[in-house]
């Protein structure tokens, strides 16, 4: 029950809680120092009417003395009498001698109540005594009539306690009046008091909530009625506290008052209790508190509006941070001391087809195989521990092919120093590999070319002088058997020699004589040469020739070796049935293409870039050298242009070469590129 | 309600006591009264006093004074003698000559003018005289008027003014300056008026005070019963009179000669100078002793009263 009084009491308002807290003290004091009052008044009312009785009773004995000592019976009677008669209240009086005799009393109607000569007897006890009579309470009064030392007898006076009574029910009742007028004028000023400070209360409370709801253009205090500026009689505009009245001055940093020196809130508030603008501006604690709100509203209101500046500015930058890890193609993270990622970059992420949120808070244990994040988890362990940085190149084969990454794991500091994490940056180096590699081939083709030049020209004086002795030897045998093995001498002795010229055209890098030589009409005439031959294995020959194709600076001779070199290997590749596509063009750099593609079988991706090393072939046993596309490598390079070879040949180099002729193969496109001829102004 | 092993908060605490401690003090009143009925009466009668000696001190002052003045002697006589004695109290000075005559009275205490009445009257005896605080056993009568009456210096310029007497029995308060007057050759007559104050000494020297009137007779010694009333200060004594023979005790013919003496030789036993409780009880009475005494020592009253004309009374 009182935690249920407890709750409703707490969630009463604050204005009711003040007016029933001060009603309930006004209520308390008041009817505590009513009671009180009212219990000291009726006390000494009663204390008074004891006294007034005593009074009477001492003075009737006084009185009673004389007609005592003399026996004077009717002046006794006389006496009590006449006090009886003049007090309404004197219920009785009567006097005894020492002996306990009723000399006297006044009692009508004959008799005498004998009850009152058993109590109350001894005038020397405390007087007087309470009685409970038919008449109601009646205070008995006993004085003794002393002379000296001697007792002549005593007064006995019944004192109605009703007049007293009386007197204390009126007084109490105007005791209540009283105090309940009191308390109920208290009532109000409480009511008053508490709706003056409640109201300020309000309103800093809505004023708060205002604040809560992102409202900051709020004023609790009360618009001044002088401002520092009309106190001091100052012109100062430039001053902060000018033309601000939602602030007061004492509470703004840098104001111009020359005891402000300059301070700010707190440092100046001493020197500002002396100002003339505090004194007459400032206020009790709630309108100070109401000021302060206000100051605090305002500088909320500028410390968000910079954090916001400052929250926009960060948000570019991390935007621009962002924008720069996820397009950059290297791999960048950073783990903990734990080794958890707190960063991952797009590329790493893609590349592992993880996303980010599988990658951060988590561990090389629950992103690669157990095996992979063992290595690594030693391998960073290690790091963190040393400190030392680690690079290298590791590879590793995928569907796309082999792959090369060049890999840096770096210890990332703190600011005391101490290790806090590891950053780890890696790039697909592939393609440097892959270029790398093309640079050593070409050194190997060069080598080999020159080996074998050498070789030629070393071959070629014996190879002579065998061929013009078997020939002289024919002319002078008979005998045919041993003709016909001249015969195959002679012939083995020729393809030595024609071996040797091929060695020697692949090697050779002097320059032979140039001219302007006709493009089209070059491959026009080794179209024609083959196409009958060509034709009988039903390989058809289709020409795509651009007649604007400038002239070209070169041999026209060996530029038809190279043509005729494509096509028969083209015919080789298609064997039975088949297109063989040539087209010549100008190229997007003013360089002049060529491209011979059939619709063979193709060559395989391994071997894609070993077919122009000599000697190098996929035809059968005896069917080719294997010199004539590395001889034409050689004559393409002497003009200055390259060639290149791709399998499966794209679509757009077929052009034409639709079925029945049907494309039996993937096939191949040789690509050569020469450089026109350099017009000389 | 407050929990179990809860403590009561300290204000809530203080704040019932406080409340307790107001409604005590408000309603307690206390008083228990007995249970009377005045209503139930029956018929009382006093019962009569013990036979006893009667002693009576002359009305001369009131008859509280009187009491106080003479208890203690009383009581004393009553002791020493072993006989029953209560004094009673005469109104007036003739009331005190009457109840003597009608036998309420066995010792008078009085002035030697009623002594000399009664022994003439009644057969009164004299037994015993005080023996005044100034240690004389004769007192003089003074005339006194207001200290600022310039008309007033000496006996004879009472002549024509209003005087105030005690009593017209009263020795020192009429008779002895009355004897004064005639001395000097005033009668009653050469008075503007003559006044007595119903016996009391304080109502002369009041009533001069007063200045209800321009003198008045008193007894010596009287002014210093006053002093504590007025300023006595603004009194003068403007003549005294001869000495008499002071205050007597006598008996009436009816006591017993046995106990006569009993009381003559109890009052002769009191020892003012070296018993203690002697001399409280004679301070009380305002003498210091008695001597002895017989009738003839009143025949300087029986002449005073042939010259004043109060002889054969």
């Amino acid at each position: 029950m009182s935690k249920h009084l407890l709750k409703g009491l707490h969630s009463l308002q604050f204005r009711t809680k003040i007016t029933l807290g001060m009603a309930l003290m006004l209520i308390f004091s008041g009817l505590s120092i009513g009671l009180l009052l009212s219990a000291m008044s009726s006390r000494a009312l009663l204390d008074e009417g004891k006294k007034r009785g005593m009074a009477l009773s001492a003075g009737l004995a006084f009185r009673l003395a004389e007609p005592l000592l003399a026996m004077d019976f009717l002046q006794m009677k006389n006496l009590i009498d006449n006090t009886h008669h003049q007090y309404g209240d004197v219920l009785y009086i009567f006097l005894t001698d020492t002996s306990g005799n009723v000399l006297s009393h006044t009692f009508s109607g004959g008799g005498f109540p004998h009850d009152l000569l058993r109590v109350n007897r001894d005038s020397r006890r405390p007087q007087p005594l309470l009685l409970e009579t038919e008449r109601g309470a009646v205070y008995d009064f006993n004085v003794g009539i002393i002379l000296g030392e001697k007792n002549l007898g005593s007064v006995r006076l019944g004192l109605s306690r009703s007049k007293m009574d009386a007197q204390i029910r009126q007084q109490r009742l105007i005791s209540l009046v009283g105090t309940l007028g009191v308390v109920s004028l208290g009532i109000v000023l409480a009511l008053w008091f508490a709706r003056t400070v409640t109201l300020r209360l309000n309103r800093l409370r809505e004023s708060a909530e205002e604040i809560v709801k992102g409202n900051l253009n709020v004023q609790v205090g009360v618009p001044l009625e002088k401002n520092c500026w009309d106190i001091m009689e100052c012109a100062k505009l430039d001053c902060p506290a000018h033309g601000d009245t939602r602030r007061r001055c004492w509470y703004l940093a840098g104001t111009l008052c020359p005891h402000c020196r300059g301070k700010e809130y707190p440092l100046k508030i001493e020197s500002c209790r002396h100002c003339p603008v505090f004194r007459y501006n400032f206020g009790d604690e709630i309108q100070d508190l109401a000021e302060a709100f206000d100051v605090m509203a305002v500088t909320i209101k500028n410390h968000i509006e910079e954090l916001t500046e400052r929250e926009k500015t960060i948000a570019r930058q991390q935007e621009l941070l962002k924008t720069i890890m996820n397009v950059t193609p290297d791999f960048i993270t950073l783990q903990d001391k734990e080794l958890t990622y707190r960063f991952a970059s797009k590329a790493f992420c893609d590349y592992f087809n993880l996303n980010e949120d599988e990658v951060i808070g988590k561990t090389d244990f629950d992103i690669f195989s157990e095996r992979q994040a063992d290595l690594n988890f030693h391998e960073d362990k290690q790091i963190l521990l040393t400190g030392h940085s680690l690079a290298k190149e590791i590879t590793f084969k995928r569907p796309d092919g082999q792959r090369w990454f060049h890999i840096v794991k770096v210890p990332v500091a703190d600011q005391d120093g101490g290790i806090m994490g590891l950053l780890l940056t890696a790039r697909d180096i592939s393609m440097l590999k892959k270029i790398q590699e093309q640079l050593i081939q070409s050194q190997k083709m060069e080598d080999l070319g020159r080996l074998a030049g050498g070789v030629a020209h070393e071959i070629n004086t014996p190879l002579g002088i065998i061929l013009g002795y078997t020939q002289l030897l024919m002319d002078d045998i008979t005998d045919q058997e041993l003709l016909e093995n001249l015969q195959v001498v002679e012939k083995q002795a020729k393809i030595c020699r024609k071996i040797v010229a091929d060695l020697l055209g692949f090697s050779r890098h002097s320059q032979s004589v140039r001219e302007a030589v006709d493009l089209n009409g070059s491959l026009r005439e080794v179209v024609q040469l083959v196409e009958h031959a060509f034709s009988l294995k039903g390989i058809t020959i289709i020409q795509h020739l651009d007649e604007t194709v400038p002239p070209l600076d070169g041999n026209k001779e060996r530029l038809k070796q190279v043509w005729l070199n494509l096509l028969n290997n083209g015919a080789d590749a298609i064997g039975q049935d088949g297109v063989i596509v040539v087209r010549s063009r100008r190229g997007t750099g003013g360089q002049i293409e060529v491209s011979v593609a059939d619709t063979g079988q193709g060559v395989t991706q391994g071997n894609l870039n070993k077919i122009f090393d000599p000697f190098f072939t996929t035809k059968q046993v005896g069917k080719g050298t294997g010199l004539g596309l590395s001889v034409s490598f050689g004559i393409i390079k002497e003009h200055g242009g390259t060639i290149s070879a791709q399998s499966p040949a794209p679509v757009e180099y077929l052009a034409g070469a639709v079925p029945p002729f049907g494309l039996s193969g993937p096939g191949t496109v040789f690509l050569v590129e020469l450089p026109p001829r350099e017009v000389v102004y | 309600m407050i929990e179990p092993g809860r403590r009561m908060p300290q204000p809530v605490l203080i704040l019932c006591a406080f409340l307790t401690a107001v409604l005590l003090v408000a309603c307690g009143e206390g008083e228990k009264p007995v249970k009377v009925s005045l209503d139930k009466r029956r018929e009382i009668a006093a019962k009569p006093p013990q036979p006893a000696i009667t002693y009576a001190y002359l009305p001369q002052y009131s008859h509280t004074e009187s009491f106080q003045r003479h208890q203690q002697l009383v009581e004393y006589l009553a002791e020493e003698t072993g006989l029953s004695i209560r004094q009673v109290f005469p109104d007036t000075f003739a009331h005190h000559i009457s109840m003597f005559g009608q036998g309420k009275i066995d010792i008078s205490f009085s002035n030697p003018f009623v002594y000399v009445n009664l022994a003439n009257r009644y057969g009164a005896r004299a037994m015993a005289r005080i023996v005044e605080e100034d240690g004389r056993a004769e007192f003089r009568g003074q005339i006194i008027a207001r200290r600022d009456n310039e008309a007033i210096r000496s006996v004879e310029d009472c002549r024509g003014k209003s005087w105030v007497a005690v009593d017209p029995s009263s020795a020192g308060g009429y008779l002895f300056p009355l004897g004064l007057f005639v001395d000097h050759g005033l009668t009653l007559r050469d008075f503007q008026e003559v006044v007595f104050s119903g016996g009391r000494q304080e109502n002369v020297i009041l009533g001069v005070y007063a200045g209800l009137h321009d003198f008045g007779t008193i007894r010596e010694g009287s002014l210093k019963v006053v002093e504590d009333k007025i300023d006595i200060g603004q009194i003068k004594v403007v003549a005294t009179s001869r000495p008499y023979p002071g205050w007597v005790y006598a008996y009436s013919p009816r006591l017993s000669q046995e106990a006569a003496d009993k009381i003559r030789a109890a009052m002769l036993k009191l020892d003012y100078a070296h018993d203690p409780r002697h001399r409280a009880i004679l301070e009380a009475a305002r003498f210091i002793g008695f001597v002895p005494s017989d009738d003839r020592d009143f025949d300087p009253i029986r002449e005073l009263n042939r010259k004043v004309g109060l002889e054969g009374e």
